[in-house]
Parts: C-alpha cells; structure tokens; sequence
C-alpha cells in the first residue's frame, strides 16, 4: 500500500515507518506539520494516511483538522488518525461525512502491529476502524442510553465489535460463536435501532450515526 | 387626566414613604423625648435624671443596629441602591484541649460564655457599629425633618379645618401633596453616604479576603503537586522500573529459555500500554487534553459526551480564555456534572455558556432530586473558594426534591 506518515515527534514517526516498511508497504511521504500534512495529503492522494492529532505549529489538533480538510477536498480519503488519548468528539467529527474510509486510534495500540495493521488494511478499504476504548465511551455516554437499553448484554457487545469495524467472522472468532449466530444477532439489534439499511460497509456507519445523532 | 392621576399615585406612595421614614428615624428620638418626660414626671431630686438617661442610652445604643438595617432594607426596596452592611463576621468559638473555649479574643470555661465574650467585644470592636451610631444621631435632624413636611401638611390641614380656618387648612394640604412625592427621597443620597462602608474599611476587608483567598489557591496548588507526584512515583515510575527488569530478564533468558523470554516480553508490552493509561489519566487531570486543543466549549462537549448523564450544551462564541480561568471553569463544570449524576441521580443535564460583559457565564441545570448544599469543607465549598480566586461566583439553588441549578461566573477581565 502507499502510505503516508504524519507525526511530529521524530522517533515515533521513524518507527512508524519501519514498521509499515517491514510489513512491505510503502511509505510516500512524511511530514511534521498540520500545514505540511495537508499539502502531503492533497499533492500524494496516498491509499491510506496515518495522522497525529496533536502537531505543530500550535500543538493543538492540527493533525485532526488537516485530515478533515482534506477529505472535504478529496471525500472518502482514507485517514487513520492517532491519538495520545480518546475522545469522542473527534471520532463524531471524523465520521460525520460518512464517506467511510476512517480510523481513530489510540498511540499505544500501534505496538500491536497485527491489529494495527489490521486496522490499516480496513480503513484503506473504505471501512471504519474506531478503538475499543472510544466505542466503550460511545456505548455507555448518556446521549444514546435510551434506546441501547433495550439491547440484551451479548448484543451490546456484538454491537461494540459491530462498531469497532469488524466483519461478521471476526466478530464471531471473538465471542466463540458461529458466523450465523451473529448474523443473528446483528439482525436483531438492527430491529431493535430501528436501522433498515444492511449493505455489509454502511452498517457500521450506520450505527456509528446512529449513536451520533440518538 | 392620567397624568393627574400617575401624580396622585406617586404622592400616595411618597405620603407612605415618608412616613415610613419618619417612623425609623424617629425611634431613638423618641426614646430620648420619653426619657425626658419621665425625667419631669419624676421631678426634682438631684439624681432623678440619671435612670431615665441611663436607659435612653442603652435603648439608643441598642437600637442604633436595628434601625441602620431597616433603613438599608427600606433603600434597597424602594430604589434598588444596595448598601452593604459591612458588620465583623464573629470567627469560630473553638474549644482548646485544656478544655476550654477560645473566641479569637479570650479563654472561656463555657461556649456560652466565650460566644457571649465574643459578641461584646465584637460589637464594640466593629467600626460598623460606631457608623450605625453615626446614622442614628444624623438621620433625624436631616432625612428626618424632610421626611416629616407632608405629615405635618397633613396635620396643620386637620387642625386648621377643626379650627375652621379653611385658609391654613388648604394650604398644609397643598404643602402635603406637593411634597410628598419627593420628601422621602433624601433618605438615599444620606443613607449612601453615612452607612457605607469607607473606603480604607473596604479596602481592608478586600485585603483580608485576597489574603485568604492567596492562602487557600497556595494550599490547593501545593495538594495538587503532590498528588501528581505520589501518582507518578507509585504508578508510571513503578511500572517503568519493572519494566526495565522484565526486559532485563527476557534478554538474559533469550538464549536459554526462549519461550519464557517471549512470556516476559509480551508481559512487558502489557505493562508498558497500562502505564500509558495511567500516565495519560494522570494528564486528563491536569489539562485535559481536548481543553487545549479546542478550548473551553468543545470541552465541555466532550465532557457532556462522556457523561452518562443525557446532556445538552449551548455555548456562544468564547474569545480565547486565560487558561487559568478556562480550567478552573472546566473543571468546576465536571465537578457539577459529577455531583449530579452521584449525589443527585440525575438523569438530563442542559449546559449554557454565555458571555455577559466583562464575564463569563455557565449556567448546569440538571433533574435530579436536589438538596446541594455548599458545606465548609465539602466539595461546593471548594469549587466556590477555587473561583473566589478569580473573583468568580457559584450560586446553587437546590431545593429538596429537586431540580439543582447552579451559576458560575467568572469575570474575564481581557475582553
């Protein structure tokens, strides 16, 4: 794949690189700079972006504004944000378009080069790919308590994973359930949204705005 | 016609006022007058005048308060002009561990007695009291003569059409009516003027309260240091120490016993990622993140976000905030919404951030069941103190049974 890297911090964005490149992908470019990133982003239209949140020059969310930037240029530009920490919000931000095609994930979980990867692979192919800690927050924040309330125990978790991006099968190897059984279960848990869309890629996006907008 | 009759009205309450006034004013003036003719009625004798003024003095010296705050009340009330009293506020009677009770001034056997001890010489300490006295002794021979014409119109009237002179009679009632709308008025100008606090006492009192307020923000800020040292020392540091050791340990059993070594170092990633979740709660507390990112309305939004509370947050435009202020504000904001989802089982929350002048303004209104009260020591009372440094205000009305809504604000002095 090509990709492209943006973070300030030097070690971290070296790292990044030879990992991507140990994986066999090809990094396009890097950059270090909320400024430089969009230019980046614009001028290499790269499969897939990692982005920082948090860049120079004002060290507040420059890297997160230039991915929005330009996917409104470019929609459905695939961003993998990364974060120091979780928030929501930015996630809400990120999806609004509902182009697909996004990521949001913690620093740390970069360490986890499978899932990491896996991550990677999603988001370039138009899919989501949220981090457990934010979906976690998503589901228990008071603005969509009422009608996940009727959720049973194991379909909210089936939803979180639903969330998070993962396919029916991986959902399934997760829980010790068969592929059929979630099926199951999603179809419920779309009744009980009240969601009637069920194409395999908007499913996601649609309960992520549902939650958006519950 | 109407304005004949807006006229009329307006003597009607003046006529009131006045007499009002004259009533307060003239408290002490009539003890002293009862004090006189008790002292005639008692006649001669050389030592016959000293109870009658004995009494009219403590009677004065006792009244001189009641009569300042009624004719504050009265101010306030009729033209909105509030005039703080500005009286000593006693300290705590603390009792000693020789058992004994101490007021701020002496050791007394009994709480009673150290109370009691405490308000005489709180009274007579208190500039307050001698400015009341003040009042007192100027109020009648200058509010109160003006205050008396349109009574006196009126009684010269009755008189005058008892006496069948109509001419003197008509002439007490046009005085009466032509002044009563204003008689009354004077009471403000004077009341501002001799029952304010000075300026120097003013002054003092401000140094007091930012003294104590430097105080309080010196202890807040020397307790959040060390938190935030304990936190590092016994979480982050730690962990990294063990860290190193397991590292240390993988390296040494790579080549011996290599699936131990891989055991150790898929452990070290574990601790590695935990101690990033900590490190990175340990900053949440500090400066949230999102806070210096976007400023103090996504925040909150991210805030309300997060709560399992149903929140709505409406915010105006905000310039830039001195961070200080900002977080003080924001974290002020989590503490209410905390208090309503543990204390008050709240379950919706509306949030409003709005400027108002030189100030910012967050209203929380929540649904829960109510009863906040902002107890010395308790968390209220140190979210009030934190924005006393700023000057801020925090209101709370919290009937029982709900629902709470509390008022901060900040005044901000850039904008």
């Amino acid at each position: 794949m090509r990709i492209l890297v943006a973070e300030d911090l030097y070690l971290l964005r070296d790292g990044m690189v030879r990992l991507l490149e140990a994986f066999g992908h090809e990094v396009v470019a890097t950059a270090g700079t909320g400024p430089e990133t969009l230019d980046a982003l614009l001028t290499h239209r790269p499969e897939v972006a990692i982005v920082d949140v948090r860049m120079p020059p004002t060290q507040s969310d420059e890297g997160l504004r230039a991915a929005l930037a330009a996917r409104k240029e470019i929609p459905g530009l695939p961003v993998l944000i990364l974060s120091q920490h979780v928030e929501q919000l930015y996630a809400r931000e990120l999806l609004a378009d509902g182009a697909g095609g996004v990521g949001y994930f913690l620093k740390e979980n970069v360490f986890d080069a499978d899932q990491f990867m896996d991550a990677l692979t999603r988001v370039a192919g138009g899919g989501t790919a949220i981090d457990p800690a934010v979906i976690a927050k998503l589901l228990t924040s008071g603005t969509s308590n009422r009608r996940l309330a009727r959720l049973t125990e194991r379909e909210h978790s089936v939803l979180a994973l639903m969330a998070e991006g993962l396919a029916n099968h991986t959902i399934g190897q997760r829980l010790f359930l068969s592929e059929s059984a979630i099926s199951k279960y999603t179809t419920s848990i779309f009744g009980k949204l009240g969601i009637t869309d069920d194409s395999t890629n908007r499913r996601v996006l649609a309960v992520l705005t549902y939650l958006n907008k519950a | 016609m109407s304005k004949l009759v807006t006229w009329l009205a307006s003597a009607g309450t003046g006529f009131l006022r006045a007499c009002a006034v004259l009533a307060v004013v003239l408290l002490v003036p009539a003890l002293w007058a009862a004090a006189v003719g008790l002292w005639i009625w008692w006649g001669a004798g050389p030592w016959s005048w000293l109870a009658p003024f004995a009494w009219a003095g403590i009677g004065t010296v006792a009244l001189s308060r009641p009569v300042c705050k009624l004719t504050r009340g009265l101010v306030t009330r009729w033209t909105g002009t509030v005039i703080p009293g500005g009286y000593r506020q006693a300290a705590p009677v603390v009792r000693m561990s020789t058992g004994y009770w101490w007021n701020g001034f002496s050791y007394e056997r009994t709480s009673r007695d150290a109370r009691q001890d405490q308000r005489l010489r709180l009274w007579w300490s208190d500039p307050a009291t001698w400015r009341d006295l003040r009042f007192t002794a100027i109020a009648p021979v200058t509010v109160g003569l003006l205050a008396a014409v349109p009574p006196a119109g009126v009684a010269v009237a009755v008189l005058g059409l008892l006496q069948h002179s109509p001419g003197i009679g008509l002439l007490g009632l046009l005085v009466a009516v032509t002044t009563a709308p204003y008689a009354w008025r004077p009471l403000e100008p004077v009341a501002v003027r001799f029952l304010r606090a000075s300026f120097t006492m003013a002054l003092a009192d401000r140094v007091d309260e930012l003294t104590a307020q430097r105080a309080d923000a010196t202890v807040t800020q020397a307790a959040e240091i060390r938190r935030i040292e304990r936190d590092l020392h016994d979480g982050a540091q730690a962990r990294l120490v063990a860290l190193g050791l397991s590292l240390a340990t993988a390296e040494k059993l790579m080549e011996t016993n290599p699936d131990q070594a891989k055991a150790l170092l898929r452990q070290a990633r574990t601790g590695a990622a935990t101690s990033l979740t900590e490190i990175r709660e340990l900053v949440r507390g500090i400066s949230p993140p999102v806070l210096t990112e976007r400023g103090l309305a996504d925040a909150v939004r991210a805030l309300a976000l997060d709560s399992p509370l149903e929140t709505e947050v409406s915010a105006e435009d905000l310039p830039p905030l001195d961070p200080p202020i900002e977080s003080a504000v924001y974290f002020g904001i989590a503490e209410l919404l905390t208090n309503a989802v543990k204390h008050a089982h709240a379950t919706e929350a509306r949030i409003a951030i709005t400027r108002q002048d030189n100030a910012i303004v967050v209203e929380l209104a929540d649904n829960g069941r109510g009863g906040a009260l902002a107890r010395p020591g308790g968390g209220l009372d140190g979210l009030r103190r934190r924005l006393a440094v700023f000057d801020g205000t925090l209101e709370i009305d919290s009937p029982p049974g709900g629902p709470t809504r509390a008022r901060m604000m900040v005044p901000c002095e850039s904008w």
